[in-house]
């Protein structure tokens, strides 16, 4: 410490400037002493950390390279020293803070941060600094390597409000702030959020009657375990999983081949339906296959890992591929379960966390274990799992069997020489192909044998022929057999070392898998594999997992997690709005066996996920953002359930579950585009069009149009992004799977009811799930009047818009008049309620 | 948060709300809020980290047409003339200039690879005296526009790594790509159009098989909105522009009437300043529907232009085509058009597709800008031509089979061209050296490139950043200086 000292000391150029600098910082600090002495003590973590983060960590930070004059201010130690060693900053004494002295100099060569870095402080944050070292200079760590602690339920003044535990967190909050929670909304509200929530479908008008009737005093409750106990659930939840797992139908880059990973799609929708603890779907996915005698589900599920992108563009150097995809295995998990950002690491040590550029080798090296090379574009480079159907299992099995069966008989054959006529005239070619044992051979040398063979025995020479087709049907079925990548690791380790700036080419010292040191150790007892990695990430003593997880389901809920940076739980993401409520959370997660439908129960039937969505002028001034949850969610909905809602409320939606991709309408033409020719877009006929969302076949250089501001499925991603563009409105004004479900639902409404204003109300009713007011109706009838005289006078017109979509519109409606209600479902299935959750 | 739009934007709210409940129409009112919101959109999240205001100083251009060449094409061909790597044609490269040096996996390891000069000849053009090969007749007639970089150079040794490098300041995609950031910084200056597009072409009758990743136009880590929009190169530019057949375009007025007094009921009862939004973003793809086809459009365009781009300017989707298209939007205010053509990756075609790549560019290339100064818009857009590396001085492929010449992916020097918006016209920087190998006199790295892009918009790089994943990003990533000489 005195030598780090000794180094900024030297730095100052002569002692006058020094003591100059120390003139002005005892009337700097008379200045600001007043200002601050009203104020509350200032608090580290939540206040000074991140002025040191933001303006001096790039210098004086985790990363040993860039450090400057040894100085060091994201330690207990580099900051404030050690007995005998006094640091930058004095605790209790400002004045004597060298620290202080720098970043209060006069002389601009002297000041701190210095000019160049264009990162000055402001007074506000001087002042704050200043007032922490007179409060003694209180060291606290960053509060996510805190281990999780159950907090106790704070007071509040009016708990006749809450609903269970969440609320007492939320109301104490918002009481602190002089702000009421909004009202409970109502009953139809609450069901079509809840629908959209756990289904990703709109509940239909009678299931929302019910529930406005049901006058049983736990009906909520029972809704939800309704709700959670459906097939749609599970399909719902994996969505985001998927982005996250990076998943898609194609490798990604030039060529973009396609590969068979929906059997783990598939399996990842049935866990959230089978409510697996997320503990075992974390030890499945990441080392499933080193569990004792794993079984196909535990193998399967490691394809999560096996779900980046795969370069086959020529002339790339298949280890850098290979080193690509290992880090790509790195910082996925990294981000899913441990809310880090160890990308920076690649390269160098973090500039904010306490994460060096080692600890993000060791953890590289549990995943640099698997065999593949990085060679080619192979979308189902081994180790893969072959996943047949019952039907493909049994044909393999004839097969099998045929082709024993044929072999044997030519093996007998060729052992008596009872093959050519003549046996002398077989030469030494077909001699040593012969000498070959009968299942070993290969194509060739089959084909060649056939060449020579067709005067020799007649018999023989057919069997040769029933071989051949035997080997070409189970080539055939053995392509129709979905393979998914999986896990698994080589028999002898492959070494790992430190990478010089992230290059493959450049490797430094060696390193063996390990977890940051900054986080509670992994047991000895554990195996220094994916599966004890697995392990350690789910135990209880590790902070991150559960606290990262649940703050995950907050935001899918609420819209915005906790801590609003779902990808950064470090020192430079959010700090949570309620860490309180954060704890309570992620210590009852892990207390209830990480039960995922008990937690998200827990937050759907707390009274602040019930709230009404409406915001009051002063709620809009004080939490625009309902950081504080004053209201309930209202938010545009992600763009794949605007679609399935659409298909829902039309009564279009093909409700099968899982199953290979399939391919919804696209405009013609997107992938040739983008590839020129190389691809092309064959749309579906028939049911596959109107199947869910998440069996879309994803292309992923070029992702389905039909969605927008959806992950990109490249790498992983966490949070949702929500924007509000003219694209979005002409795709939902513009594609054939708005149109088409306008039109179903318009004759669907047309045939079950008899007038204008019911065949409206039923319309609305079945895409937003209230009726409407009587102001809103009369909008919706005079809209109507005017399509009807748009398309009575222009009789074509309407036949052309009856045509789009692949389903017939019923003969039996009038055209004109289908026409005008079809535009009229069109304008309801664009209101912003109907995009939105409310 | 900015306070002044801020309030502005409060105003309005109230206005709206005052005027619905004398009737005006919903529309027109959604209308009026355009202008203010579509402008405070743009701008509000500078609270993300726009340091200080932008620009950081007085621009020169106030937009940007880059006319990308995908696959990197031969500065030894086309710009980089020199005797010497004419007279040592056949000599295998000397080891002092490779050694070290990594190429891709066609070329392996470059020592002993054989010296191949330039296919066509070279001569000086203009005023200026700056040399162009044959094969670019075109643009050699405008070299007095024009300034030459001929010391560039780059890290990556691949297309796509290399392209992601130039447009987006990192080699891995996931950053936002230059006009994505000049969305974010400068927003937009039509309310009409996005202030970012994109066209892509490809050479007629190539091999070329390189893919345009949606990563060259990615808004990165910003919000989405400012990513680039790709117009597409067949039907129409826009994904889901036009009504349906059927949908005539007053029912279509009518519908977003009525749409727009049951949003605004709803903002009423809900009160979420989100719903404005969405009334105004309907409002401007009614607009786009007009004003995208009418950019398509080229029967106002004389005799004279068109043949000025050359024959394929009325197919959509040449570039050509593009090239005019590039200055239509110019016109209307667009911020930043970038051109995409691919097919310029001659491992093996140096005799026979190159000659098809300079054909379909060269022209509408030079056309552009003269188009642009004839109509006094080349002042303030600067235009920009060039790949995402160079070739390699040696040969790919066998000496004696001239029909299949080629020449590798070499990062260590290409020349690209600029004209316009504040860079000096008539000058070439930089050098390489007798063997067009390395950038020797005055290397330009693609990050210095950026910052000079950058600064000529007003933009100081390294005050222009978005904090993302806890740190602040810029485009030139940490590097990055201004070459202050080309500046006019």
């Amino acid at each position: 410490m005195r030598h780090l000292l000794f180094q900024l000391c030297r730095s100052a150029t002569s002692l006058f400037r020094r003591i100059r600098s120390l003139l002005c910082l005892a009337a700097a600090l008379a200045e600001f002493g007043c200002l601050r002495s009203v104020q509350s003590a200032v608090d580290f973590d939540r206040e000074v950390r991140p002025i040191l983060a933001e303006h001096c960590f790039s210098c004086h930070g985790p990363d040993g390279e860039q450090r400057k004059a040894g100085l060091r201010l994201d330690t207990r130690e580099g900051l404030l020293g050690a007995p005998g060693h006094p640091g930058p900053f004095v605790p209790g004494k400002p004045e004597r803070s060298e620290a202080i002295a720098r970043i209060l100099a006069e002389d601009a060569a002297e000041r701190m941060p210095p000019m160049e870095a264009k990162r000055p402080l402001d007074e506000e944050q001087i002042r704050t600094l200043r007032q922490w070292v007179a409060e003694g200079a209180r060291w606290q760590r960053h509060w996510s390597f805190e281990p999780v602690r159950r907090p106790a339920l704070p007071a509040i003044a009016d708990s006749s409000w809450a609903r269970n535990e969440i609320d007492f967190f939320i109301r104490r909050r918002l009481e602190s702030e002089s702000l009421v929670p909004a009202s409970e909304a109502s009953r139809e509200e609450l069901i079509r959020r809840l629908h959209l929530d756990l289904h990703g479908l709109p509940p239909t008008p009678e299931t929302v009657a019910a529930f406005v009737q049901d006058p049983a005093p736990n009906a909520y409750e029972r809704l939800l375990d309704r709700l959670f106990a459906s097939p749609r659930y599970g399909e719902r939840m994996v969505w985001n999983w998927l982005d996250a797992a990076r998943y898609a139908d194609s490798n990604g880059y030039q060529g973009d081949r396609e590969r068979t990973m929906w059997p783990w799609r598939d399996w990842a929708a049935r866990a959230f339906n089978d409510n697996m603890p997320y503990d075992e779907f974390t030890v499945f996915q990441l080392g499933g296959d080193l569990l004792p005698h794993p079984t196909q589900e535990q193998v399967l599920a490691t394809g999560f890992n096996r779900n980046h992108m795969i370069n086959g563009e020529g002339g790339r150097i298949p280890e850098e591929n290979r080193v690509d995809y290992v880090m790509d295995m790195t910082e996925t998990v990294g981000t899913v379960w441990l809310g880090l950002t160890l990308n920076c690491c690649r390269c160098h040590d973090h500039k904010f966390d306490p994460l060096s550029q080692r600890d993000y080798y060791g953890l590289f090296a549990f995943f640099n274990q698997t065999p593949v090379d990085g060679n080619g574009g192979d979308p189902q480079t081994p180790p893969a799992l072959a996943l047949p159907t019952d039907r493909q299992q049994a044909r393999k099995l004839r097969l099998d069997a045929a082709r024993q069966s044929a072999e044997q008989t030519l093996r007998r054959w060729e052992n008596r020489e009872l093959i050519a006529v003549q046996p002398n005239e077989i030469d030494d070619e077909i001699r040593k192909i012969l000498d070959t044992d009968i299942d070993k051979r290969q194509d060739w040398q089959l084909n060649r044998l056939l060449q020579y063979a067709e005067n020799w025995r007649a018999e023989y020479f057919r069997q040769l022929q029933t071989l051949k087709k035997l080997r070409q049907q189970q080539g055939g079925l053995n392509r129709e057999i979905p393979k998914v990548m999986v896990m698994k690791d080589r028999a002898e380790p492959r070494p790992t070392f430190v990478l010089t700036r992230g290059l493959y080419n450049k490797p430094g010292s060696s390193v063996a898998a390990a977890t940051p040191p900054i986080l509670p150790p992994i047991p000895d007892a554990q195996p220094k594999n994916r599966l004890g990695l697995a392990r350690w990430l789910v135990s209880p003593s590790n902070p991150l997992t559960a606290r990262v997880f649940v703050n995950r389901q907050w935001a899918l809920f609420f819209g915005q997690g906790i801590v609003d940076t779902p990808e950064d739980f470090g020192v430079q993401g959010q700090r949570p709005s309620h860490p309180e409520l954060l704890d309570w959370l992620a210590a009852e997660f892990m207390s209830s066996g990480w039960n995922v439908k008990s937690l998200q129960k827990k937050i759907l039937m707390s009274a602040a996920y019930r709230q009404s969505s409406r915001i009051t002028p002063e709620k809009r001034e004080r939490d625009p953002a309902n950081r504080l949850c004053s209201r309930g969610p209202r938010y545009r909905l992600p763009s794949w359930m605007i679609r399935d809602q659409a298909l829902a409320s039309s009564g279009l939606l093909v409700g099968d579950i899982g199953g290979p991709p399939v391919h919804p309408y696209q405009p013609a033409g997107v992938w040739a585009d983008f590839t020129f020719g190389k691809k092309r877009y064959q749309a579906d006929k028939g049911p596959a069009l109107y199947r869910r969302s998440l069996y879309t076949f994803w292309r992923r250089i070029i992702g389905p149009t039909m969605f927008f501001d959806a992950a990109k499925r490249q790498t992983c991603a966490v949070k949702s992004t929500r924007t509000n563009t003219p694209l979005h409105a002409l795709a939902t004004l513009n594609d054939i799977t708005y149109l088409e479900a306008a039109r179903v639902l318009a004759e669907r409404t047309m045939i079950a009811f008899d007038f204008p204003k019911q065949r409206l109300i039923h319309a609305f009713r079945r895409v937003t799930g209230r009726l409407p007011q009587s102001e809103e109706t009369q909008i919706l009838l005079n809209q109507l009047e005017l399509s009807l005289n748009e398309f009575t006078q222009n009789p074509t017109a309407a036949e052309d818009l009856l045509a789009e979509g692949v389903s017939l519109p019923a003969a039996t409606l009038n055209p004109a008049e289908l026409a005008a209600y079809a535009s009229v479902c069109s304008l309801i299935l664009n209101l912003d309620e109907s995009l939105s959750k409310q | 948060m900015n306070p002044i739009l801020e309030h502005r934007r409060r105003l309005t709210r109230r206005e709206f709300l005052g005027r619905t409940s004398l009737g005006l129409g919903a529309a027109a009112l959604a209308t009026m809020l355009e202008t203010d919101l579509h402008a405070g959109n743009a701008r509000a999240s500078g609270a993300d980290g726009l340091p200080g205001g932008l620009p950081h100083l007085a621009p020169k251009a106030k937009r940007v047409v880059y006319l990308f060449q995908n696959g990197g094409p031969s500065h030894v061909e086309l710009f980089d003339g020199k005797t010497t790597l004419a007279a040592m044609h056949g000599q295998p490269v000397p080891d002092s200039y490779v050694s070290g040096k990594r190429f891709s996996t066609m070329t392996g390891k470059p020592v002993g690879k054989l010296l191949l000069a330039p296919v066509e000849p070279f001569k000086r053009h203009g005023q200026s005296g700056a040399s162009v090969s044959d094969f670019l007749p075109h643009t050699a007639s405008i070299v007095d526009e024009l300034c030459f970089i001929k010391s560039m150079r780059t890290d990556a040794v691949n297309h796509a790594p290399a392209i992601s490098l130039l447009l987006s300041g990192g080699q891995i995609p996931g950053r936002p790509t230059m006009g994505a950031w000049l969305d974010y910084g400068l927003g937009s200056a039509n309310e009409n159009l996005p202030a970012y597009v994109v066209l892509t072409s490809v050479t007629k009758d190539t091999t070329c098989g390189q893919i345009f990743y949606d990563f060259y136009w990615s808004a990165g880590f910003l919000p989405s909105r400012h990513q680039g929009v790709k117009f597409r190169g067949k039907g129409e530019p826009v994904l889901y522009l036009s009504n349906p057949k059927g949908m005539s375009r007053r029912l279509r007025r009518g519908l977003l009437d009525s749409l727009a007094q049951l949003n605004g009921r709803q903002y009423q009862d809900f009160g979420d300043p989100e719903i404005l939004s969405r009334i105004a973003q309907y409002e401007m793809a009614f607009r786009m529907q007009t004003s995208v086809p009418e950019l398509a459009d080229f029967s106002d365009e004389s005799k004279d232009t068109l043949k000025m781009y050359g024959p394929g300017v009325q197919e959509q989707g040449t570039f050509a085509y593009n090239c005019l298209m590039a200055r239509r939007l110019i016109e209307r205010g667009v911020r930043f058009v970038q051109l995409m053509h691919a097919g310029w990756d001659q491992h093996n075609s140096l005799t026979t597709e190159l000659y098809n790549q300079c054909r379909d560019t060269d022209q509408p290339s030079a056309a552009l800008v003269q188009d642009l100064k004839q109509r006094g818009l080349l002042d303030d857009t600067l235009v920009i031509w060039g790949g995402e590396f160079g070739r390699t001085p040696f040969i790919q492929g066998n000496l004696e089979d001239r029909k299949r010449w080629g020449r590798d992916h070499h990062p260590y020097a290409f020349t690209i061209w600029m004209a316009g918006g504040g860079v000096r016209s008539g000058i070439t920087y930089g050098a390489t050296d007798e063997l067009c190998m390395n950038a020797a006199i005055d290397p330009v790295h693609v990050h210095d490139l950026q910052a000079t892009i950058l600064h000529l918009l007003g933009i100081d790089h390294e005050r222009f950043t978005y904090k993302h994943q806890g740190r602040r990003f810029r485009l030139t990533d940490v590097h990055g200086r201004v070459i202050t000489s080309i500046l006019a």
